[in-house]
């Protein structure tokens, strides 16, 4: 009986203790956490009041590594497109002007686009560039007046095509501009006032007046290098400089070799037998190598067969021209039935003159004559039969001095 | 008021009891101040707004509204005229009827305790000789509005919300009302005014320091204010997380508006209620109401806007601690809201009415035991402000900051 008492009253002791702890700690847990509060309230927020409010300027409070808006610099940028392959999201536009290394560059740019607008910041562009051309920068704030304005164009005019860069053999440093310059220019001209729209005549007129400068006539240069290459078979060293020829040479790596001499390399010691791993060469790269590797099989050069008609009429009117100067369109000559050729009608002096006038006029050198001069007096006064030199001029000139000097159609090589 | 209203009619010669036009000039009379009274409530919710926005961002380490006008004060008017300009929408399920006046009733039972509240020494709608009952009775209504809202809107989540917050207020009516019978007690009348009178300008004259039931009965009151306004840790009927926005969930525009100042506006209300209660309201320390009624001229004047100015200070700072609360403590969950009233308070403030009714008889017969506690207690409410601060500058530099009130604003 004693003994049930004094546990109640144990229980009675506990029930109300637990009551007064109750009490005590809610009066606790008020004292810590409001001296907690209220200590905040007295203390600085945290909050930066960007953009005007700033104790600093906001340029210095971005990480060095942030992703910002892209920046290219074109004066290293290989063209090698390995960006614009990267990009998830297409945002980045590259055009591509080819030309065949001689009379003009081989690879140029008339156009560089980034969207700004679509663009991720993923930074996949930045990944695979094998000169650090394209980085982020630590820029961030695009508010234009029109969302077309968030495009950066690093090529600024079609019409002034930038040449790509050819890395020196072995180099892992390039010399890039200060980060955030480029970039910086272009957004500042974001939301300048457009150039006046041209008017009718004048559109028309620039589009006729535009050079069709540089482009490339990739089936007739596929069949010289595959003559080249022909002759060289056996000297694999000199076969793979004729290989490489053939590539963007970018060396950009995406053919899952080093760079271009080991992807052309491998050609020419018949290990790898793809013509489609040049990814910056494109169509023109694949082209060209299959017609190489077609040629080295068979020991003998293609025709321009019924396939490649394109390059004289209808592959795009820019692409069948070899020289800057533009020279009237083959197709128009060749066909034209007309009596005796050149040779027996005109001349020596005035017939040398025209011979001269076929050629690229860029003295290469190629010829084995010290110029183009050269090669022309040789045709003319010293009985040069060979009328497949002119390298730079290629299948136009080639069509040319045929027609001038034999009245005929050249040959396939 | 009627007081200075027959004043003013004797001054234009003529006699208030035989004037035939005494009555509209009365009428006239409860027009402005019921004006007034409403402006000042809509006015003063609304800087609240802007404030409990400004001190929640500043306890969370941000800035808050500070763009419109200066430290962003005009914010209130910018939300206040896009709350009207939306579009009332009533949904079609609804009880039409009483989902548009609900609203109403609220905004009734909230400026009806602005009548007895005073505001300075003679800054008073109506003196009450029941101004307490009248405030407690009146507060009532709310809870009205609140139910009809919940049932009209036809939806579970302000019906749920209209229920607890009946349940709430219902609960702690009982521990509030008797909290404040306290002071009544001590004071010997219902009425506002002549509980402020019978306190005095200096802290060990206010209720609040006069024994130690009282003290607690500050607290009982000021917790049941707190759950009787649906303010946080008391905001279940509100409750974001389960009940999207309680008893308010369906209403939009200038109808839900009318709730927000409810909301606001009582912040004022509960605070001005404590400080008349247990702070000694507009009482200007040395100056007791005797001589504050004999005052005249430029003097009265003077005193007069000094009162108030007292009498606002002491509510703004309970204002902010208000809101310094709701950004404290976490929501407590309804059965801990429940067992706080009836096991803690309901019996605390039981306990207190009958200790303060032994403790009046034990000061009648031995006075320099009540001015004893009154010392006593004004010392420890002292030191507790005092420790307090010492905590809250502790707290800053264990982290390693700087007392910094002034900059980023």
């Amino acid at each position: 009986m004693a003994e049930t008492q004094a546990q109640s009253g144990r229980q009675a002791e506990g029930a109300f203790g637990a009551y007064v702890k109750n009490v005590r700690d809610s009066a606790k847990s008020f004292w810590e956490g409001m001296s907690v509060t209220l200590s905040y309230m007295f203390r600085k927020p945290i909050t930066s009041q960007y953009p005007d409010r700033m104790s600093v300027s906001v340029n210095h409070t971005i990480p060095a590594r942030y992703r910002g808006f892209l920046e290219v610099d074109m004066d290293i940028c290989t063209a090698c497109q390995a960006c614009e392959r990267a990009c998830p999201i297409q945002v980045i536009n590259i055009d591509i002007l080819k030309g065949d290394g001689k009379l003009v560059p081989k690879l140029r740019m008339e156009r560089f686009d980034i969207d700004i607008g679509k663009c991720m910041y993923c930074g996949l562009c930045v990944e695979p560039c094998p000169t650090g051309a394209i980085q982020h920068t630590r820029e961030f704030e695009g508010a234009v007046m029109h969302f077309n304005n968030l495009t950066l164009r690093f090529v600024p005019d079609v019409l002034q095509p930038v040449v790509a860069y050819k890395p020196p053999k072995g180099a892992d440093a390039f010399p890039r501009k200060q980060l955030g310059e480029i970039t910086r220019s272009l957004i500042k001209a974001w939301d300048a006032p457009p150039p006046p729209f041209p008017s009718k005549e004048e559109a028309a007129k620039a589009e006729h007046g535009k050079p069709k400068a540089g482009a490339l006539d990739v089936a007739a240069m596929g069949r010289q290098l595959a003559a080249r290459a022909l002759q060289v078979k056996e000297d694999k060293p000199k076969l793979q400089k004729v290989i490489e020829e053939a590539m963007a040479g970018t060396d950009c790596g995406d053919c899952g070799y080093p760079d271009c001499f080991g992807y052309s390399d491998a050609i020419a010691q018949g290990k790898d037998f793809s013509s489609e791993k040049c990814a910056p060469g494109g169509a023109d790269s694949k082209a060209m190598l299959e017609t190489i590797l077609v040629t080295l099989k068979t020991g003998v050069v293609p025709g321009p067969g019924a396939g490649e008609v394109s390059d004289g009429s209808a592959g795009g009117h820019h692409k069948n021209m070899v020289s800057p100067e533009g020279v009237s369109p083959v197709s128009t000559e060749v066909e034209k039935p007309t009596g005796p050729p050149l040779a027996q009608t005109l001349s020596k002096d005035e017939l040398y003159k025209v011979v001269l006038d076929a050629m690229a006029g860029t003295d290469c050198g190629d010829c084995e004559y010290a110029d183009c001069d050269g090669y022309s007096k040789g045709i003319v006064y010293e009985g040069q039969t060979d009328l497949n030199r002119c390298a730079p001029g290629g299948e136009d000139t080639r069509v040319k001095l045929y027609e001038i000097m034999l009245g005929t159609k050249p040959p396939a090589k | 008021m009627q007081g200075f209203l027959d004043n003013l009619i004797r001054n234009a010669g003529h006699d208030p009891a035989t004037w035939p036009y005494t009555q509209f000039v009365y009428l006239a009379g409860m027009a402005v101040a019921a004006l007034i009274v409403i402006n000042f409530a809509a006015i003063a919710s609304g800087i609240f707004s802007w404030a409990e926005r400004r001190v929640a961002a500043r306890i969370q380490s941000r800035v808050g509204p500070n763009r419109v006008g200066p430290a962003g004060f005009l914010q209130w008017i910018a939300d206040a005229v896009k709350l009207l300009l939306k579009e009332d929408l009533v949904p079609d399920e609804a009880d039409q009827f009483l989902f548009r006046i609900a609203p109403y009733f609220m905004m009734v039972g909230f400026c009806c305790v602005f009548v007895t509240l005073p505001f300075s020494h003679s800054l008073i709608v109506a003196d009450m000789n029941i101004g307490v009952f009248y405030i407690i009775a009146v507060t009532a209504l709310i809870v009205v509005g609140i139910i009809m809202s919940g049932w009209s809107s036809n939806s579970k989540w302000s019906l749920f919300g209209a229920i607890r917050s009946a349940a709430q207020i219902i609960s702690y009516e009982i521990p509030g009302g008797m909290a404040l019978m306290i002071p009544v007690m001590l004071a010997g009348t219902m009425s506002t005014q002549g509980i402020i009178r019978a306190q005095g300008g200096l802290p060990w004259q206010w209720f609040l320091f006069d024994n130690p039931a009282a003290f607690a009965a500050f607290f009982i009151y000021f917790t049941s204010a707190l759950a009787e306004g649906n303010r946080t840790p008391f905001d279940l009927p509100e409750a974001e997380s389960e009940l999207v926005s309680g008893y308010n969930t369906e209403y939009s525009g200038m109808r839900f508006s009318y709730f927000f100042l409810v909301e606001w506006g009582n912040l004022w209300v509960m605070s001005a209620l404590a400080v008349t209660m247990f702070l000694g309201g507009w009482q200007i320390p040395g100056l007791s109401p005797e001589r504050f009624d004999a005052l005249t001229g430029g003097t009265a004047v003077v005193a007069e806007i000094g009162s108030l100015l007292i009498f606002a200070l002491k509510t703004l700072f309970f204002v902010f601690v208000v809101m310094w609360l709701r950004w404290t403590l976490p929501r407590i969950r309804i059965d801990q809201m429940m067992s706080m009233c009836w096991k803690y308070l309901v019996p605390a403030s039981f306990a207190g009415v009958l200790f303060v009714a032994v403790w009046m008889l034990i000061v009648n017969a031995a006075p320099w035991l009540g001015l004893a506690m009154r010392f006593t207690l004004t010392a420890v409410g002292a030191l507790t402000i005092a420790m307090f601060a010492l905590r809250v500058l502790k707290n800053i530099r264990d982290t390693g900051d700087k007392f910094d009130f002034t900059s980023n604003w």
